[in-house]
């Protein structure tokens, strides 16, 4: 079972594709918690990623940052062995899915496995379907998208993909869980989240001076230092800011 | 054209993500509460979900659905008194199962395969032992599904099925809540746009000149925006546009 997971993922992609009948490549269930369970925190997420693709019979399989695909360059992705062109393609078609839902249309999809096809201009490997599953979760404020490559003619069982997509969620917790302590809140202060919280909710800094008993100076002094610290020009854009990061 | 170990419920990976069952009200997820319970076999349920928005501390959980019977009350608030700032500092940075040992003698919880990925919570809080799935959906509708019982002997393949259960039990809760809550009047493009560049920082003078109206229509265009979102002023309504999705 090791043997598949020393192989790059290119190849073992095509090579199960050659020999489709072959079946010790897929994981059970129980091989799969247990390799999870074993490795805990200590495998990263790349390891459980690549024994989780071979779970649901994937050929390819890439773990995205879906929240961060706005922004310029490939830091949304996470881990993932899907050909280099392909990536970026498809960075696009996700993109504009996220920039075309809704809040909470992006909530819905908890779990929902989605197909869609490649786009055209794009090559997949060979035996390789075009039509790739993508499935959403959130880990704390990170909201992660699994896209999945299979290969041709293969079924796919709903059921598997929606646990391949939490125990995917298990992994990142892990990982999360230690990045947090890390990058906590762009270091910005208890008190200077907190005038934020209230500036989004639509109070003036003389209600917020009320509100939290200082004075509407310090409020005003709070809020030129988040100015200042996420770079942000103007209140509004700071408060956008904030919300983008679901720092409020 | 089978998958080497499924039988799948749906056929081809083309289907696209149509939900098994669907519940139109809150009383169609009781029996399927129940039937998880049955299967854990454990005595209870519940359904907390995470309530306000900032920082931890202005947070909290609020009970939605239970079985508890007529200790209900007393029940919950014990539960949250003990547990309720563990679960929502865990939410916000890991989707792992919590498990707890109840105060009576006898009371445990057991599972051995999945040790490594539960976490485990001071025992003896509540009279009955327990576990927590948590279900992190994005901005809104998170919340942990719970079932207790005297003892728990929890096997891995029952953990992941009511996790992902507990997943779409969550998402039919909000999308529920959704169909209730009378929309909002539609934005226009104009309001929009206004929004979106007030967001990025631009002053109204400079909307102005982008957009090539006056800058008295800008503010016009960000007034009624704000009204449309039931909010006070623009910053407010910057906030909940991000939130719905509407600009970026």
């Amino acid at each position: 079972m090791e043997v598949t997971y020393a192989i790059s993922g290119f190849e073992s992609g095509s090579r199960r594709v050659t020999k489709p009948d072959e079946v010790d490549g897929v994981l059970s269930r129980e091989q799969m918690i247990r390799k999870l369970n074993q490795a805990g925190g200590a495998a990263g997420v790349d390891a459980p990623l690549r024994a989780l693709c071979d779970y649901v019979g994937g050929s390819h399989y890439l773990l995205a940052r879906y929240d961060l695909l706005q922004e310029k360059g490939l830091d949304f992705i996470v881990t993932g062995n899907w050909p280099f062109d392909l990536v970026r393609r498809v960075g696009t078609v996700l993109a504009d899915g996220y920039s075309r839902s809704t809040e909470i249309e992006r909530c819905l999809a908890l779990l929902q496995p989605q197909f869609e096809d490649l786009p055209d201009e794009c090559r997949p490997p060979a035996g390789v379907s075009r039509r790739f599953c993508s499935l959403f979760f959130s880990v704390g404020r990170a909201r992660f998208a699994l896209l999945l490559l299979f290969p041709e003619e293969l079924i796919l069982s709903q059921e598997r993909l929606r646990e391949a997509a939490l125990l995917a969620a298990y992994a990142t917790s892990f990982v999360e869980e230690r990045q947090r302590k890390s990058d906590r809140d762009f270091e910005l202060t208890d008190r200077e989240l907190e005038c934020l919280f209230w500036i989004a909710e639509g109070k003036t800094s003389d209600e917020i001076a009320l509100i939290l008993g200082i004075s509407r100076n310090t409020i005003n002094n709070y809020i030129t230092s988040v100015m200042r610290k996420t770079a942000t020009k103007t209140r509004s854009e700071a408060i956008a800011y904030a919300v983008r990061n679901n720092l409020v | 054209m089978t998958h080497p170990l499924d039988t799948p419920k749906q056929a081809s990976a083309g289907v696209g993500s149509s939900q098994p069952r669907k519940a139109s009200s809150r009383s169609d997820l009781f029996p399927q509460l129940i039937a998880m319970q049955k299967r854990l076999k454990a005595s209870n349920f519940a359904i907390f979900r995470v309530v306000g928005s900032g920082p931890p501390s202005r947070r909290k959980l609020v009970c939605e659905l239970e079985n508890l019977g007529a200790d209900a009350p007393q029940i919950c608030e014990r539960f949250l008194n003990a547990y309720s700032v563990t679960l929502i500092e865990h939410i916000d940075s890991s989707l792992l199962p919590l498990i707890w040992s109840g105060s009576s003698a006898g009371s445990f919880v057991e599972a051995p395969e999945f040790s490594a990925l539960l976490v485990r919570l001071a025992p003896g809080a509540v009279p009955l032992a327990g576990i927590a799935f948590p279900v992190r959906l994005g901005a809104t509708g998170n919340g942990f599904v719970i079932f207790m019982a005297e003892e728990l002997d929890l096997a891995s393949d029952d953990i992941i099925q009511h996790h992902v259960e507990s997943c779409r039990l969550m998402t039919d809760l909000l999308s529920m809540d959704e169909r209730r809550t009378p929309h909002a009047e539609a934005l226009s493009e104009r309001e929009i746009a206004c929004l979106q560049l007030a967001g990025d920082g631009r002053i109204s003078e400079e909307i102005a000149g982008k957009l090539g109206l006056s800058v008295h229509t800008v503010n016009a265009y960000l007034g009624s925006a704000a009204i449309k979102l039931n909010s006070v002023n623009r910053i407010q309504a910057i906030a909940k546009a991000i939130r719905l999705g509407y600009i970026h």
